[in-house]
């Protein structure tokens, strides 16, 4: 080291004491500097690495990343990363405690470095990080991650979307809409006389039928596109794009014909003997500047009508 | 104004569609199946007239890559892919489900190589083909929006600054992703980069 201040301690220690590994090579690949932590993880010890060339010593274990990026490094001077995402193992690394025949082999992230030898020809700095633990905490924290989610965009009661996971949905679909100037149909659905019937058959009773409602909803959805979701107390809202007008209508017509199908008893509903729902519904082709609001504005004035008309029925919004 | 001509935009075309190669064939290899890389189209503009029309406003986010390179001529070296695509890209070639939200630490790092991989690919076939040699910083990887772009770009766009623009076409089994490979460079920088070509040409003409 060419440092004017003294070190006081010995540059050689701090090589040897990094928790990484440290490899030089030069131009013709051999080996000039390999540092404690790639002894004790290759299992080949310094005396055996130095003045060796680095493709005779691992032969044909070494890649073609990890030689094209050595190439890149040593031949053109440009840096060069590894990760551990593509690359898994590109050295034969072990962990250290594990001191079996066949030892598991380390995850490792790889960094390349061009440097200039003291005579200016093209050298390489090697650096080799553990990333095994990263990659477990990474798939721990993603099936953790997975659960959240899925708690976080159900509804307790139903089993179906949320709210929040239809908020969210929708701006994707709307999104998705703009860019491929497709349609957006929007079905918001009302459960008739739902409070009459849970204070005449009791709430457990009225629990009981939210959860028929909602499944036989779902039910009807057919691609994977398809959004169902419980919007609030007996409201249900449903998101499907590529229909026409004549298409979302019959659907419509379905989704109603289908709740009133399960032929659950209602004593005191007003427009029959069993529970029916009311649906408005509105299909739209956004363009730029849409928000959403107009065509959830529409598909809810259409689901008041439908209501005002004497419910069981649906009404398209314009 | 018209920076380069046609032929010289030919002859730089030729040189990233080279170095386009080269990367396809790297990540052919990470990939396993084949990998389509072309770059159909280059422009020359102005820093200080770039717009987000040259980004394509639909794209909400780009990841970027970005690397600083020196030798006869300096530049930094920007790669862009709309976020969502490159995503999709680097999620093919490890199977992860995560969400844009939760990008993890290891998506980033792979992220950084695909970007890695383009940057020297297009590096190294420019130091073959106009017998030059650079040296490059590691690269960084970030996510902007396209007006952080062109802020970004408008901060170093002084006049006298151009950018040389790559469209780029990726092809990857199940995906179509199009990115954009942007290199801001002085005119100084640029003339001695124009200079190269002019000699490139020389010798093949």
């Amino acid at each position: 080291m060419s440092s004017p201040v003294p070190l006081g301690f010995s540059a050689d220690d701090v090589v040897n004491s990094v928790n990484l590994g440290l490899v030089v090579v030069d131009h013709d690949l051999n080996i000039r500097l390999w540092n404690d932590w790639m002894s004790r993880h290759s299992r080949i010890d310094r005396e055996q690495a130095l003045e060796q060339n680095i493709i005779a010593l691992f032969g044909e274990q070494l890649t073609p990343g990890f030689l094209r990026a050595l190439n890149n490094a040593i031949g053109y001077g440009l840096p060069a990363i590894l990760s551990s995402a593509f690359h898994r193992s590109p050295l034969p690394l072990f962990v250290e405690q594990d001191r079996s025949e066949a030892p598991v082999r380390m995850h490792q992230s790889i960094i390349m470095t061009p440097l200039r030898s003291d005579v200016g020809l093209p050298t390489c700095l090697i650096q080799v990080s553990d990333s095994s633990t990263s990659v477990k905490r990474e798939k721990m924290l993603m099936s953790h991650s997975d659960a959240l989610k899925r708690e976080a965009i159900t509804d307790g009661l139903t089993g179906i979307y949320n709210r929040r996971f239809f908020d969210e949905s929708y701006a994707l679909a709307l999104r998705d809409a703009k860019r491929n100037r497709s349609s957006l149909s929007l079905f918001m659905i009302d459960i008739d006389y739902f409070k009459q019937y849970n204070d005449h058959y009791g709430h457990s009773e009225g629990d009981r039928t939210l959860k028929l409602v909602a499944n036989i909803l779902r039910a009807q959805m057919r691609r994977p596109n398809d959004v169902c979701a419980r919007y609030g107390g007996e409201e249900f809202i449903m998101l499907i794009p590529g229909f026409t007008e004549a298409q979302a209508e019959k659907f419509a017509e379905r989704l109603r014909a289908s709740v009133s199908d399960l032929g659950i008893p209602h004593e005191k509903s007003q427009s029959g003997t069993h529970m029916t729902i009311s649906v408005g519904v509105c299909t739209m082709t956004p363009d730029i500047g849409n928000d959403g609001t107009a065509l959830l504005d529409s598909a809810d004035d259409a689901l008041y009508r439908a209501k005002k008309q004497g419910r069981n029925q649906v009404i398209s919004g314009v | 104004m018209k920076v380069l001509s046609e032929i010289e935009l030919d002859a730089l075309t030729e040189v990233f569609n080279v170095g386009a190669g080269r990367a396809a064939l790297s990540l052919s290899e990470i990939v396993g199946e084949e990998v389509l890389l072309s770059v159909p189209s280059i422009e020359i503009l102005k820093a200080a007239e770039v717009t987000n029309r040259v980004f394509t406003l639909k794209d909400d986010k780009f990841a970027t890559v970005s690397q600083m390179f020196t030798g006869p001529f300096t530049a930094e070296a920007v790669l862009l892919f709309n976020e969502d695509y490159a995503l999709e890209i680097v999620r093919d070639m490890m199977g992860s489900q995560m969400s844009i939200d939760d990008l993890a630490e290891f998506e980033q790092e792979a992220m950084c190589e695909l970007g890695n991989i383009i940057l020297n690919a297009c590096l190294s076939a420019m130091a073959d083909m106009l017998k030059i040699s650079l040296s490059s910083s590691l690269p960084t990887y970030s996510m902007s929006s396209p007006e952080e772009i062109a802020a970004r770009l408008a901060e170093q766009g002084r006049d006298d600054n151009y950018i040389l623009i790559l469209h780029i076409d990726l092809v990857l089994e199940k995906h179509h992703t199009e990115g954009h490979l942007i290199f801001l460079l002085s005119s100084t920088s640029l003339s001695k980069l124009i200079a190269h070509i002019q000699q490139y040409l020389n010798t093949i003409l």
